[in-house]
């Protein structure tokens, strides 16, 4: 007995060793690449963001906090910011509500709704920066169509309205060379380009809800259609809001495509649209300032990975049944 | 409470006809089951007493009030869904509130928050919490309320389900096949205690099944339906002992009945050549079935009407349903025998049967009862 005890407790552990050695050897390869291609950046950029380093010098210097400083201090970063946030905290909500009322409205219709779902996604599938080039078309002071149909109006009835009025007297909006404008043209491009997107997620989260809650609402004296939403359909499209509303401020924060399209020169006029993405290319990319640049990249996955776990939170917590 | 008719009531989907005219009374704090192999249109009779549906002709009326044109949820009605239902994010206590919310408070009253703090609210709020806490006793699931519906057991699901619907005193209630998700013990139990709730309400109850066990016990009358019609409502007992047609006959009662092919031929009516009896009344000559229920078939020694061999036995422990491939005919009858008679229903074994001719059931070529056929049996064999 005492022969075949001692043997077992031995090939126990060895059997336990090859498992173990089995595991690693297939988690290795995620691993290394996510240290590889994730990690290792992050932690470069995170060190090169302490430094004064530029591409094609031999060294650099440890600048400390520097670069943090210039970012909280500078005026064109506090711009930077506002442009950030004024996008996002305008873009998310508007397109989240869009996406959803569309895809309520789609959802409502059958066989119709298809082609509403083609017209609202046709921007999302589309070049955006193609698209941002017909709209610089659209939005030109003298020969785009649009202040062109605003001049249409001049001499109307249509001009009690305060802005035409001012628009036939005064010359209409330049739009993206304007300040008070560009970022609010910025946004506008933002939300119809992505709504689309958030209509489909929504689209496809309508279809999860039980058909009978419905009857059920009927039955239990929910008559106008917003009591039926408030009682069924809002809450089962809980998992499907708090993606959505996270997508949505992930895509906002990563704006940069029409800004760089529209002002290739500097972020747009007075520096009303110069987004942190934009920044992270003008410092990091055309100046050659890699510290700077690599500081503002540290901040913006700051606020990805602040929203990325309230989204965690959010769905572990509030939104399961 | 109240009663509620049903007046020729069709409904078509597309070319389909699923309802073809179908005629219910109800009375004030009656049980009805509507009962009906799936797809016989018993769930959508249902949901056009709900309102949920739309008839395509016919007339719906609520205590003597006509609601055909009337939405839903202006009918007062309480329905238990088959899936049950619940809203997945509101707890147990809140699902059950639902529908006196709905009703009792404006919509600003039910705002989250502010809602409380506006004129009549507190009251109708303390109503509520009392109103639900009671069902709640009721059903003995006042420990579940503040659980979420995923939190919970069929069964205790499907009591919420039941708490929802009896919260608010509603006209009549609808059931749309409530045990069809629970597993065979607790069906029982709940069969039990939605036919005590019954009693304890006194209140009108539309049940919707297709297991005719269900039916059988809770209902003071059972509509048994078909192809969109109601074949027959009356009684358990009646629809059991004197069925309209052969249909009826044979959705109810388990095992099936035994149909057997019979000819009247001057006056006389023979099953596989035999003579069975004399024809009281004069009636055209022709086939006709014959049914007789496994109760009714009785194993005989001498001079059986029937013989044949054993093919399947299934032993209940109290009672044996033997299968019995009768001679020289493919017709195979099931014969209902006391577990004492095990010992003479071995595989195989050849078996005499005999039964009261009185008690057949004779239905036409058609499947209709024939009841002016009455037998005055001629019993040579055992006379001999």
């Amino acid at each position: 007995m005492a022969v075949i005890d001692s043997s077992s407790i031995p090939r126990k552990t060895r059997e336990e060793n090859r498992q173990a050695r089995t595991a690693w050897g297939l988690t290795g390869p995620a691993l290394a690449l996510m240290i590889l291609i994730l990690l290792v950046p992050v932690a470069v950029a995170g060190a090169l963001s302490f430094t004064n380093y530029s591409l094609g010098n031999t060294g650099f210097d440890w600048v400390g906090i520097k670069n943090y400083d210039r970012l909280f201090s500078r005026s064109t970063y506090e711009k930077m910011f506002i442009a950030t946030f004024t996008y996002v905290v305008v873009v998310v909500p508007v397109s989240v509500a869009l996406g959803l009322g569309a895809a309520l409205l789609v959802h409502s219709l059958g066989r119709v709704g298809d082609v509403y779902k083609t017209i609202f996604f046709l921007p999302v599938m589309a070049t955006l920066l193609a698209m941002a080039i017909v709209w610089e078309f659209m939005l030109h002071p003298t020969i785009g169509v649009i202040n062109q149909t605003l001049e249409l109006s001049c001499g109307t009835l249509l001009e009690v309205i305060p802005f035409l009025a001012n628009g036939c007297a005064d010359g209409f909006p330049l739009w993206l060379g304007d300040r008070d404008y560009a970022i609010w043209v910025l946004c506008f491009i933002g939300i119809w380009q992505g709504f689309g997107f958030n209509m489909v997620l929504y689209l496809a989260g309508l279809t999860a809800v039980h058909r009978e809650l419905y009857h059920a609402a009927e039955m239990d004296g929910a008559k106008s259609a917003w009591e039926r939403f408030r009682l069924v359909t809002w809450p089962a499209l809980g998992p499907t809001t708090v993606f959505v509303v996270t997508i949505s401020c992930i895509r906002a924060f990563q704006v940069f495509d029409t800004v760089e399209a529209f002002w290739p020169q500097g972020g747009g006029p007075n520096k009303s649209t110069y987004v942190m993405m934009f920044a992270i290319f003008e410092k990091g990319v055309q100046q050659n300032l890699i510290g700077i640049g690599s500081a503002i990249t540290m901040l913006f996955l700051v606020f990805v990975m602040f929203l990325t776990l309230i989204q965690r939170w959010l769905v572990e917590r509030k939104v399961h049944y | 409470m109240a009663d509620l008719s049903i007046t020729s009531v069709t409904k078509r989907f597309g070319d389909t006809e699923v309802l073809k005219g179908v005629t219910l009374d109800v009375a004030d704090a009656e049980f009805v089951s509507l009962v009906g192999p799936s797809g016989c249109g018993k769930s959508t009779l249902l949901r056009i007493i709900a309102g949920l549906e739309d008839p395509s002709s016919g007339e719906i009326s609520i205590g003597g009030e006509a609601v055909t044109q009337v939405r839903a949820a202006d009918r007062n009605l309480s329905m238990v869904f088959q899936s049950y239902a619940l809203y997945p994010h509101l707890t147990v206590a809140e699902n059950i509130a639902v529908p006196l919310r709905m009703r009792s408070l404006s919509s600003g009253q039910r705002l989250p928050f502010v809602g409380s703090f506006l004129p009549g609210a507190r009251e109708k709020r303390a109503y509520i919490a009392s109103t639900v806490s009671d069902a709640a006793e009721m059903l003995e699931i006042k420990a579940l309320l503040d659980r979420k519906p995923g939190q919970l057991s069929g069964g205790q699901r499907q009591r919420v389900a039941l708490g929802r619907a009896l919260v608010r005193n509603p006209a009549a209630f609808l059931l749309d096949e409530p045990l069809s998700n629970l597993d065979a013990k607790l069906r029982v139990q709940t069969r039990a205690e939605i036919a005590e709730l019954h009693r304890r309400l006194n209140a009108t109850f539309i049940y919707v099944t297709h297991d005719q066990v269900e039916a059988m016990t809770m209902s003071d009358r059972i509509a048994v339906m078909m192809d969109g019609e109601i074949l027959q409502c009356d009684a358990p007992n009646i629809i059991y002992e004197d069925p309209d047609d052969i249909r009826v006959a044979e959705f109810i009662g388990s095992p099936k009945i035994n149909i057997l092919p019979v000819e009247l031929q001057s006056g006389a009516l023979s099953l596989f050549g035999r003579i069975l009896g004399e024809v009281r009344e004069s009636t055209q000559s022709g086939v006709f079935q014959l049914g007789l229920r496994p109760e009714m078939l009785r194993l005989a020694r001498t001079n059986p009407r029937l013989s044949g061999k054993v093919a399947h036995v299934e032993n209940l422990g109290s009672e044996i349903y033997a299968q019995i491939v009768l001679s020289d005919h493919t017709a195979r009858v099931t014969l209902r025998a006391a577990a004492s008679e095990r010992w003479r229903l071995d595989l195989g074994a050849s078996v005499g049967l005999d039964f009261n001719v009185e008690d057949a059931l004779i239905f036409d070529a058609e499947g209709k009862r024939r009841r002016r056929i009455e037998l005055e049996a001629t019993q040579p064999f055992e006379a001999a």
